[in-house]
């Protein structure tokens, strides 16, 4: 017994460390005084200043920002808007026409995505670059904020609508007092999905950004295919720092919703966006 | 009771804790092959624990548990030759009802005919016959409870183990599963042990019965040895209802409550020693102010179907429950009586084994007394 | 300022919903349908598609991406059950989930860019067999680099969906199996296994659908071969600007994927409602 308990403790941390060997790797490397990811040089910061004096890459990293910011927000708002307006529809076969609706871009490879929007912005005469960026990280947020949104308004507790009907609230009151407030960790997570997923994103972006534009994913693919260079591998350690906060942000919120709610919402993942 | 055959099941000085919890404290059993036994207690008394340490579900801090005479610690859940019908069933949700109660002889290797045979004579036992082909989200709670049953039985058990299998049901269907198991166990033969919470269940069920509480067997006896001579205050007051008097126990056959002495049957305690009193209900009887052995005022009462329960108060203030054939008037001051035989006698802090032996003491002095 | 009737309500709640629907979900389809379809004038053709089914090139590389699909998926299968199995046994599970979840939210191209480093013939695995005496290897730019990559960064997401459906199973009915006289295997295959398909195949969806269109990965580990449906589609939108060849193989892989969803998808259970 004890003894096949062993068994698969050993086998858990293997796939634990395969897990993160290769994060492991890049941040350790990021402190080689050497220039390349072989051998060890001795222990330098030189990467991380090279880091922080190169401009291009430090634009690149507020762009990325800006467009995760700009779309989750944008994302949040519309995506929240179409969840009401589903729970809104009486008909359970319209509710469920739209509901596969919304998960078609999900469900989507980025490839089919990123391609059929590079048609769609070229029919449409749209210049490429920051604007067709953000309209498409704008576009693969929706549904997975509908997604996240939709089962609070479900579990939303119909006798507290009529109470506040009841009480007399109007359309603005309902909304702004009683709905949003219950959906808010819905909203907010649904938000945190769509942000990761925007700064998570390589394929959709490769097709739609023009020369003059670009966000981390696309410059370090770039980079990467010239030859390696540890500046990427100080940044991917800071990266990975940023990651973490956002993961136990994250983890803080979702779980003190599960602990308000009983079926809380589960720790959903981004889709393999991106690949 | 005095057999010299192995039991089938025996617990010796078993305990099990959670970290600093102690769950169950020295606990010791002995079950008899082919009969009818009921574990019964409060929620949270233990219960549940003790049954899954017989199923090997739970593994002891101390103590053996031995199997027809072997010592069975360490032999895993599928190695024993007991099945469990769970508080809440565990249907497999994946198999329908054939499929579930084939489960146990499929794994056995058994032939697909012998498998068929198996599952249709146990579904023929439960008279769910007509289900097989049924998902068990079709059935309704008795009908899964059924299943669960015929599941557990098609592995020829020695032992079936009920966790409060009835808890779920109605009150009519709760009393037909009652005679129905009863029926099968003695079909069968085999040994069963039956967890509940409800006393009535209980007494109406088993060969013999353990009452737990906090982890402790209290009792252990027949159903009348459990009811006519609780052990203690917490026996007296869970098994059916009880008058629970304090007195004084002056002499032999003489004891005193509310302030009054009376004849009673029981010895072998030292002189003036504190005990509790019980008297049951319906050893009680209204009479005459006259003809009673205490007065009362009759302070409530409500029909039961059959009698009226009553509940009096005496002049000591100590209420009393009465169980009366007659109606009588609220505020109407009437006569108690008992007979000296219906007065039970508990001492405090007294074991079950200190309480065998001044019973076999007090018997053989009746003995002597004869001769 | 908020509208007063519930149908104004519900316009305001849809509009820019709707329009994001129609311009990015039906549009794009609608346009890579088209592009597929027609010549450079806008008629009517059939060639994409006859060029695309004439070539061998062409169906070999769409057979390997699907092979190379199942495989990830295969592998990813083999290494994430035991381990959603194993972590559902643990105390802290939901923490220990967490940890899988957690390289997920770095960014794919610098997990990548890792095995870059590590795979190259003077990185770190070359080093590390260099110790046993085995001479350094061409590790990067083969098959078993890019499926080894592919597989690293689907685990998650194989883990996660298994993870969920194993841990909704009632621990009661592991209890009655054993009880019943099934050993740990026996109770795995007959009734955790098949209690935890849902979460198998959502898996299998989560996992084989974008490894059909992987093309980073192949460029930067598969060395630059054009081995996947998703390579093909990249190269022909991006490098040889055919784009109506181009939507030909997105319509294909389109179709692939709604095949597999069919497959995948959790059927009811009614097959044993007639058994004899
Ligand atoms: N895994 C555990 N860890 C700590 N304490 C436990 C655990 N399982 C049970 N207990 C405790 O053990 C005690 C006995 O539990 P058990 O389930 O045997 O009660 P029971 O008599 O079957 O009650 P019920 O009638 O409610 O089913 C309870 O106080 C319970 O809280
Ligand atoms: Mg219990």
């Amino acid at each position: 017994m004890s003894k096949k308990f062993r068994w698969a403790n050993i086998y858990l941390w293997f796939v634990f460390i395969l897990l993160y060997l290769p994060i492991f790797f890049l941040i350790v490397y990021s402190f080689n005084s050497g220039s390349v990811m072989q051998g060890w040089s001795g222990f330098s910061l030189k990467h991380y200043n090279e880091l922080f004096s190169d401009t291009r890459i430090l634009e690149i990293l507020v762009n990325t920002f800006l467009i995760a910011l700009l779309s989750s927000l944008l994302a949040s708002i519309i995506g929240t808007g179409g969840a009401l307006y589903i729970y809104n529809l009486k008909h359970t076969l319209s509710k469920n026409v739209f509901l596969s609706l919304n998960n078609i871009l999900l469900v989507s490879p980025d490839v089919i995505i990123g391609a059929s929007f590079l048609i769609l912005f070229t029919v449409m005469g749209f210049a490429l670059g920051f604007t067709s960026v953000l309209l498409s990280h704008i576009a693969f947020s929706i549904p997975i904020v509908v997604l996240m949104v939709l089962p609070r308004l479900q579990e939303m507790n119909q006798s507290l609508v009529a109470a506040a009907k009841d009480l007399g609230a109007n359309n603005w009151q309902m909304l702004s007092r009683v709905i949003l407030p219950v959906i808010s960790p819905g909203i907010l997570a649904g938000f945190f999905m769509a942000f990761t997923y925007s700064l998570d994103d390589f394929a959709v972006t490769f097709f739609v950004t023009g020369n003059g534009f670009t966000t981390l994913s696309v410059e370090v693919y770039s980079r990467a295919r010239q030859g390696v260079s540890l500046e990427i591998n100080a940044l991917s350690a800071l990266m990975f720092m940023v990651s973490l906060l956002l993961v136990l942000a994250y983890y803080v919120i979702s779980t003190r919703a599960v602990r308000s709610k009983k079926r809380g919402t589960r720790l959903v993942l981004p889709a393999t966006e991106g690949l | 009771m005095t057999n010299t055959s192995t039991p089938i099941i025996e617990f010796k000085n078993v305990g099990l804790s959670y970290d600093d919890d102690e769950i169950l404290k020295n606990i010791d059993l002995e079950l008899e092959a082919g009969k009818f036994y009921t574990l019964l207690g409060p929620s949270g008394s233990g219960k549940t624990t003790i049954l899954n340490i017989i199923s090997g579900q739970l593994k002891v801090t101390h103590g053996d548990i031995l199997f027809e005479g072997n010592v069975i610690n360490d032999v895993p859940v599928e190695k024993r030759r007991m099945n469990t019908v769970f508080q809440d069933y565990g249907l497999f949700p994946n198999m329908n009802v054939f499929d579930n109660v084939a489960f146990g002889p499929s794994i056995k290797g058994l032939s697909k005919k012998e498998i068929k045979n198996k599952v249709t004579e146990m579904l023929s036992l439960v008279k769910l016959s007509q289900y097989a082909d049924r998902e068990i989200t079709e059935l309704s709670g008795g009908q899964r409870q059924r299943v669960a049953i015929a599941r557990a039985l098609a592995n020829d058990p020695d032992v079936l183990l009920l966790d409060e299998p009835l808890s779920a049901l109605d009150y009519k269907l709760r009393k037909e599963m009652q005679y129905e198991l009863r029926e099968i166990q003695q079909r069968l033969g085999i040994t069963f042990v039956f967890v509940t919470h409800d006393q009535e269940e209980a007494l109406a069920m088993s060969d013999w019965i353990y009452v737990m509480n906090d982890g402790v067997i209290q009792q252990n006896g027949s159903p009348e040895d459990i009811y006519d001579e609780p052990i203690n205050h917490f026996v007296a007051d869970f098994i059916g209802e009880s008058n629970i008097l304090d007195g004084i126990m002056k002499a032999d056959y003489l004891v005193h409550f509310t302030g009054k002495d009376f004849e009673n049957v029981d010895a072998g305690m030292r002189p003036n020693e504190r005990v509790e009193v019980v008297l049951r209900p319906e050893d009680l009887d209204l009479t005459t102010i006259d003809n009673g052995k205490l007065v009362v005022t009759i302070d409530d009462q409500s029909f039961r179907g059959d009698y009226y329960e009553i509940t009096a108060i005496d002049d000591d203030g100590n209420e009393w429950q009465v169980q009366a054939t007659n109606k009588s008037k609220i505020g109407e001051r009437v006569g108690l009586t008992f007979d000296p035989e219906d007065i039970h006698i508990m001492r405090f802090n007294e074991s079950e084994n200190d309480f065998d032996a001044r019973l076999e003491r007090y018997e053989d002095d009746v003995d002597d007394a004869k001769k | 300022m908020m509208p007063k009737s519930k149908k104004q309500r519900q316009l305001f709640y849809v509009v820019p919903y709707s329009i994001w629907l129609i311009l990015f979900v039906f549009a794009p389809l609608v346009l890579l349908l088209f592009q597929s379809l027609t010549t450079s004038n806008g008629d009517f053709t059939l060639h994409n598609y006859a060029v695309y089914f004439a070539s061998g090139t062409y169906l070999k590389m769409t057979f390997n991406s699907v092979w190379y699909a199942f495989l990830i998926t295969l592998i990813t299968l083999l290494i994430s059950y035991p381990t959603a199995y194993l972590l559902n046994q643990l105390k802290q599970k939901q923490f220990w989930l967490l940890l899988v979840i957690l390289p997920t939210w770095i960014n794919l191209l610098l997990k990548t860019y890792a095995f870059v480093g590590l795979l190259s013939k003077t990185g770190t695995v070359n080093n590390f067999i260099g110790l046993l005496g085995i001479a350094p290897q061409q590790l990067l730019f083969s098959d078993w680099s890019f499926l080894l990559v592919a597989a690293y960064i689907e685990i998650p997401f194989m883990i996660l969906p298994i993870f969920n459906s194993l841990a909704e199973i009632n621990p009661r009915l592991e209890q009655a199996s054993h009880d019943l006289g099934a050993n740990k295997w026996q109770t795995l295959r007959r009734v955790i296994l098949p209690l935890s398909m849902p979460g198998i195949k959502a898996g299998i969806q989560a996992v084989f659908i974008p490894s059909l269109s992987l093309f980073m990965i192949t460029r930067l580990i598969g060395g630059n071969r054009v081995i996947t449906l998703g390579t093909a589609i990249e190269e022909h939108f991006l490098v040889t600007q055919n784009w109506r060849l181009g939507s030909t193989i997105g319509v294909i892989l389109i179709v692939a994927m709604v095949i597999i969803m069919i497959l995948t998808r959790d059927r009811v259970r009614k097959s044993s409602r007639k058994r004899g």
